[in-house]
């Protein structure tokens, strides 16, 4: 369980608005974010957090693989080494895009827009599994996702709902997602297919 | 803003100075050519330039530094041995800039340990911030130079290639070891003072704690400039007593080693050793770490690429080492089109980017202003900033 609450940092904050925010990234193929992890980023002098989920990783154009890919055979042991070093090792220029989905201060957590969005080359941060309960606790973490054009939210939400479930007591899960699909219905209720294309997701 | 239209003729000047230098490049080369398979024996010609050297003159020549004729050309064949280690190292600065908001310089050096062994290779990396006044100014208060940086810098690399070599040592403690640095092994500063002489003494300590692990220092020195072994070659065509009166006179002026090499060396060969015989290579001599070179065509058929390769002569007469380095580097180039892979990752490891340069600054003014000073960098260079925007 420690090992997987570790938390990762990511990379520098790109550009930024008050709905979302692109972070650069160098680091290697297994630490990069999923679709659909919880990220945070430092707001107002530190004295808050944004919360915010991925929803786009673009893969950056990469020379030193231009040239690799034409002179390097995947099977053969005589490029294992390389293989490896730029599987394992190689820090790839990845820029990850992240949504708000609310913030923290020492208030406690809040859903919506953050006050602020981050400052240029912030470090982001992957959430911890405590965090992640905290801010999905109530489904108002949804929020900003429902009527956001700029994201894939018919894919967003199911995937940060099943991490989100995956994180409690298989006797609270049915709970969780009741409440979760209430809330949506609430919302979308004058569109139930679009409701219940998200719902079979989570089925 | 660049006006181009004004540079029009410039440019068209520049064009047929290239096409004319080609022509003349291509009759030199012809002509060196020639030179180098009619060259007397090393033996010869070493004992032709023994006043040239003795008289400790600026002659920018070779000497042939081992018995084989100065045509040879030698191959490696078959693929790297098995467990081999090729450890390479690169280093990156920050200059210091009077017009940041504080004076400071930065030295990173990067380094990837290659085991050919099928294993993940290991990457490396260290930096130091360097701002006291001792760090910043030399003996007489000026601030320092990007040569005494760069200088500073070499020293890091060198020091930080032993530290790997004495680890990797410790993981394969039979392997062959190689230990790659990018440039040339020769000492390249002139000593003006006695900060000067003591970096080259930490140098040359750091070389020495590599063969003490077992390690092979090589310096890699891609599109090498210089001339000494036409230089070399021209003193070859003279007469005994012509030198060292007529050394100066060669008509070859235009040719570099390295265009002399692309047309001689065939895709995967390497040529005889060549020393220099001046004042930098003869102190290094005297620590035990006199500097030879070779060149290497890493290159195809189609494009040659030529790399100086320098080692201290104790390495060079090592065969079984030597012949395995030629192998490694052969498959290290060949995967990045000539240029060997662990250099190029140790290169990434190393580099300060201009992203991590604006994170540092930030950093940094983040902190002093903590302890309630507001610093900010000079109007010029703010406007400058703008400017490098747009």
């Amino acid at each position: 369980m420690a090992d997987q609450d570790k938390t990762i940092t990511i990379g520098n904050v790109l550009r930024a608005d008050i709905r979302g925010f692109v972070v650069a990234s160098h680091i290697p193929a297994p630490d990069v974010p999923t679709f659909g992890t919880f990220v945070r980023a430092a707001i107002q002098q530190e004295r808050a957090e944004l919360i915010g989920l991925v929803y786009n990783i673009t893969l950056q154009d990469d020379p030193f693989l231009k040239n690799l890919a034409v002179t390097v055979v995947e099977d053969d042991p005589r490029y294992a080494e390389i293989i490896r070093d730029q599987q394992e090792n190689r820090a790839i220029p990845v820029e990850i895009a992240v949504v708000a989905i609310g913030y923290r201060n020492n208030e406690g957590y809040h859903y919506g827009l953050p006050p602020q969005p981050p400052m240029i080359l912030h470090r982001i941060t992957v959430c911890s599994q405590d965090e992640v309960r905290h801010i999905t606790a109530a489904p108002d973490f949804l929020h900003t996702l429902l009527d956001n054009r700029d994201v894939p939210a018919d894919e967003l939400i199911p995937t940060a709902l099943q991490q989100a479930a995956h994180l409690l007591p298989e006797t609270l899960r049915e709970d969780f997602y009741l409440d979760a699909g209430r809330y949506l219905a609430h919302y979308w209720g004058r569109d139930p297919a679009r409701l219940e294309r998200i719902l079979r997701r989570l089925a | 803003m660049l006006h181009l239209e004004r540079l029009k003729t410039a440019i068209d000047a520049m064009s047929h100075l290239t096409a004319e230098r080609q022509q003349q490049c291509e009759s030199d080369t012809a002509q060196a050519l020639r030179w180098l398979t009619d060259a007397p024996e090393p033996a010869e010609l070493r004992a032709r330039l023994v006043p040239v050297v003795a008289g400790g003159g600026d002659w920018a020549g070779a000497l042939p530094a081992t018995a084989a004729p100065l045509d040879a050309r030698l191959v490696a064949a078959g693929d790297p041995p098995h467990g081999a280690v090729l450890i390479a190292v690169d280093g990156s600065q920050v200059y210091p800039d009077p017009h940041a908001a504080v004076l400071y310089y930065l030295l990173q050096i990067g380094g990837l340990a290659f085991r050919y062994d099928g294993s993940r290779p290991t990457p490396y990396s260290c930096e130091s911030l360097h701002f006291r006044d001792d760090e910043l100014y030399d003996a007489q208060g000026y601030p320092i130079s990007s040569e005494q940086v760069g200088m500073r810098r070499l020293v890091r690399e060198m020091e930080y290639l032993a530290e790997l070599t004495t680890l990797e040592r410790h993981v394969a403690p039979a392997a062959p070891l190689m230990a790659l640095t990018d440039g040339p092994l020769l000492w390249p500063y002139i000593e003006r003072s006695r900060a000067d002489s003591a970096a080259l003494e930490a140098y040359l300590a750091a070389m020495s704690e590599i063969r003490q692990a077992g390690g092979l220092p090589v310096g890699y020195v891609a599109r090498p400039g210089g001339r000494t072994l036409v230089e070399l070659l021209w003193a070859g065509q003279l007469s005994p007593a012509d030198i060292p009166g007529r050394l100066a006179d060669n008509p070859l002026r235009g040719l570099t080693d390295a265009i002399l090499m692309a047309h001689f060396l065939r895709p995967g060969e390497r040529s005889a050793w060549f020393s220099r015989p001046s004042a930098t290579n003869q102190r290094q001599a005297d620590h035990g770490h006199e500097v030879w070179f070779c060149y290497v065509n890493v290159g195809t058929e189609h494009a040659p690429v030529i790399a100086r390769l320098e080692t201290p002569h104790w390495g060079a007469i090592d065969e079984d080492a030597i012949t395995a380095l030629h192998v490694i580097l052969l498959h290290q180039a060949r995967v990045l089109n000539g240029y060997p892979y662990a250099l190029a990752r140790a290169h990434e490891e190393a580099l300060v980017t201009t992203a991590d340069k604006a994170a540092l600054d930030s950093e940094i003014q983040r902190h002093i202003l903590e302890q309630g000073i507001v610093v900010r960098p000079s109007e010029k260079a703010q406007q400058k900033a703008y400017l490098g925007r747009r």
